[in-house]
């Protein structure tokens, strides 16, 4: 019965409800949309470091550290006997890592070249150009980030001057394959990528491996002498880490939408109680008690957000569609921070839990603002209320 | 005898104001009878709706005792007084009170649905109470689209569909003009006496005063006389 005269008082509103249910609406879309970016933006960046990088899992040497380029030169181990076979069949892709100077266009930059098997399938990185064609040029695939850097192009011949095993400096010629576009921003910056026999050779360091990657996850179960499995948790620290610092952000965006919404909801219904005094009474001297008219007050707020929720899966819905479809595409300058996965557009992938619980938590705050207002009701007497008088 | 349904017994009521308290009424004594079709009359000012509202239990006493129906209105809690007035009480207000969102038929039907019953039976008391006041063609009609005399009507309606034992009709008239006046005091009238339904105006109106039965006469919060008419 109060649900229904709640209902009925909202619609019987107009047009002043529907600025309360707009600016709901609005709220909801907003959020939906930015979480579904967060959500999408996430999973792309993911999945394309685990498709360009990670694979399965990694296991990487003991020595090896990434963040310290200075380990690099001689991180690399020999590949463990009780691996051959997997690296044979493939499962397991060895690479290994060689610090070098590079001469693009006569200039002199320091690049780290990365050896990788030229028949491998575990990574998405288009390896079969790196086979040898028998001249002494040896082709490499480099990322639009490092072309950028190095201004190389495809086609261009350029010369690595690397030190091999017995520290003595080798010269070779490379030619760039093909420039392609490497999602994994670590795995583009300042790398070389060859063949892995190519690069052993110039090393003269057969059988040597800085790490490799699973294309199977039980490789991860066993213990082997000098390499050490790293867990996605791991490997992905530092990207949880900015997800965090996002979500901060995040949560202070919600905060802000919410808050302006709840101020409408607070000030509608502070004005309806105000205005509807005369009602108040009218409804205490039919039986109504007190809690009962707070309630009714209560829901008319929550009302608005019932119709926001609708209004805005209308509304919204031609914009979700379009972000699902076309896809999101970050505008450019945005790369420069190293953040992954926003070269390519996003497409949108609504997260319906996670937006069940947002719209959970509107709701719950549009409960309180829509009850706040109207805890005046219980310090009103009905008849005052009736008299319509305004202390 | 007859049956007392209203008892006040030095009865007394004060509002705080800047210099101290306003005593609004003061020794009042009355009894109300059931069915009985009485009015409370005096100037503007002088306490009809301070007591309308007490005995209707909207608002307490500050001295003295009021029974209604068998219940002392100044140890009421909110939930027991507001279950009185859903089951007893009916009110009439000057100014009509209508929910204006909701159309007769919803306006009739509300204090009913704060009642339990099967929705057949509540329906056929909506129409039933609809057709006292007059309004089954305006069923469906909005408060806006009334008249003030019909508005009324459905107020006296919504008022009295529950067979309520007490009606308390605070200046009923004084929006209206003669003719709308008449024929709402007619029906109330015809109700009171179809239904021994006890109605207690408050009024300074002539044509309500004319239809009473007894008249008490409210002078400075005061009964300065009560008259009980033969022959109206
Ligand atoms: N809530 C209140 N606070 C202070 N004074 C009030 C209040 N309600 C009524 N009064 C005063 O009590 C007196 C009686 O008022 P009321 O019962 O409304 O008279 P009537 O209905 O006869 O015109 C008036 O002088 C009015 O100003
Ligand atoms: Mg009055």
């Amino acid at each position: 019965m109060i649900l229904r005269l709640a209902f009925r008082n909202i619609v019987g509103n107009g047009y002043r409800s529907l600025i309360n249910v707009l600016i709901l609406a609005i709220v909801l879309i907003i959020m939906v949309w930015m979480q579904a970016m967060y959500h999408s933006w996430t999973r792309l960046a993911l999945i394309q470091q685990t498709d360009w990088e990670y694979g399965k899992g990694l296991l990487r040497s003991k020595l090896y550290d990434p963040y310290d380029s200075y380990t690099w030169e001689d991180s690399a181990v020999r590949e463990p006997e009780q691996l051959k076979s997997a690296i044979q069949g493939g499962d397991l892709v060895p690479i290994l890592i060689s610090p070098a100077s590079i001469y693009p266009k006569g200039r002199m930059m320091p690049a780290v070249l990365r050896g990788i098997p030229h028949d491998q399938d575990v990574l998405r990185l288009p390896v079969s150009g790196l086979k040898a064609q028998g001249k002494d040029i040896i082709p490499v695939l480099i990322g639009q980030n490092m072309a950028q850097s190095s201004r190389l192009e495809k086609g261009d011949i350029f010369s690595i001057r690397i030190k091999d095993s017995s520290g003595v400096f080798n010269a070779l010629d490379a030619e760039v394959s093909d420039v392609i576009h490497i999602p994994a921003a670590s795995a583009d910056m300042s790398s070389v990528w060859l063949d892995l026999e190519a690069l052993r050779e110039v090393k003269a360091s057969e059988s040597l491996v800085t790490y490799f990657v699973m294309g199977d996850a039980r490789y991860a179960d066993h213990e082997y002498e000098n390499f050490r499995h790293i867990p996605k948790s791991e490997y992905f620290a530092d990207f949880y880490e900015m997800l965090a610092t996002e979500r901060v952000q995040q949560a202070i965006t919600y905060a802000l939408l919410i808050f302006l919404a709840m101020i409408a909801v607070f000030d509608t219904q502070a004005l309806a109680v105000f205005k509807r005094r005369k009602e108040i009474g009218t409804l205490a001297s039919l039986g109504l008690t007190k809690g009962k008219i707070s309630l009714l007050f209560t829901l008319e707020g929550i009302h608005y957000l019932l119709f926001a929720a609708i209004a805005g899966a209308i509304l919204g819905f031609p914009l979700f569609w379009y972000f699902a479809q076309y896809g999101f595409q970050i505008p450019k300058g945005y790369e420069d921070f190293g953040i992954q996965g926003f070269t390519e557009p996003i497409y949108f992938v609504y997260p319906m839990g996670e937006i069940i619980g947002l719209f959970l938590l509107v709701l719950c705050f549009t409960a309180l603002f829509s009850w706040l207002p109207t805890r005046k009701i219980t310090k009103l007497s009905p008849v005052d209320a009736l008299r319509g008088k305004v202390d | 005898m007859k049956e007392s349904i209203v008892k006040i017994r030095n009865m007394g009521k004060a509002f705080p104001t800047g210099e101290g308290d306003f005593w609004a009424l003061q020794n009042i004594n009355l009894d109300f009878e059931r069915g009985e079709f009485s009015g409370i009359v005096g100037p503007s000012g002088s306490g009809k709706t301070t007591l309308l509202n007490i005995i209707g239990s909207l608002d307490k006493p500050s001295l003295g005792d009021v029974e209604v129906l068998g219940q002392k209105i100044q140890t009421l809690n909110q939930k027991k007084s507001s279950i009185l007035r859903a089951k007893h009480i009916g009110f009439i207000f000057q100014t009509y009170n209508l929910l204006p969102v909701y159309n007769v038929y919803e306006n009739v039907e509300f204090p009913l649905l704060l009642l339990k019953m099967d929705a057949a039976k509540r329906e056929r008391m909506v129409k039933d109470a609809i057709e006292w006041v007059g309004l089954t063609d305006k069923i469906k009609s909005r408060p806006n689209q009334l008249s003030g005399g019909q508005c009324q009507r459905v107020a006296i309606a919504r008022a009295m569909v529950k067979k309520p034992d007490l009606v308390l009709a605070d200046e009923p008239t004084a929006n209206l003009d003669s003719e709308n006046s008449y024929k709402i005091l007619d029906t109330m009238l015809k109700l009171s006496e179809d239904l021994g339904t006890t109605f207690i105006f408050s009024t300074h109106d002539q044509k309500v005063i004319s239809y009473l039965k007894r008249i008490i006469k409210l002078t400075d919060g005061e009964v300065s006389s009560d008259d009980t008419q033969t022959g109206v």
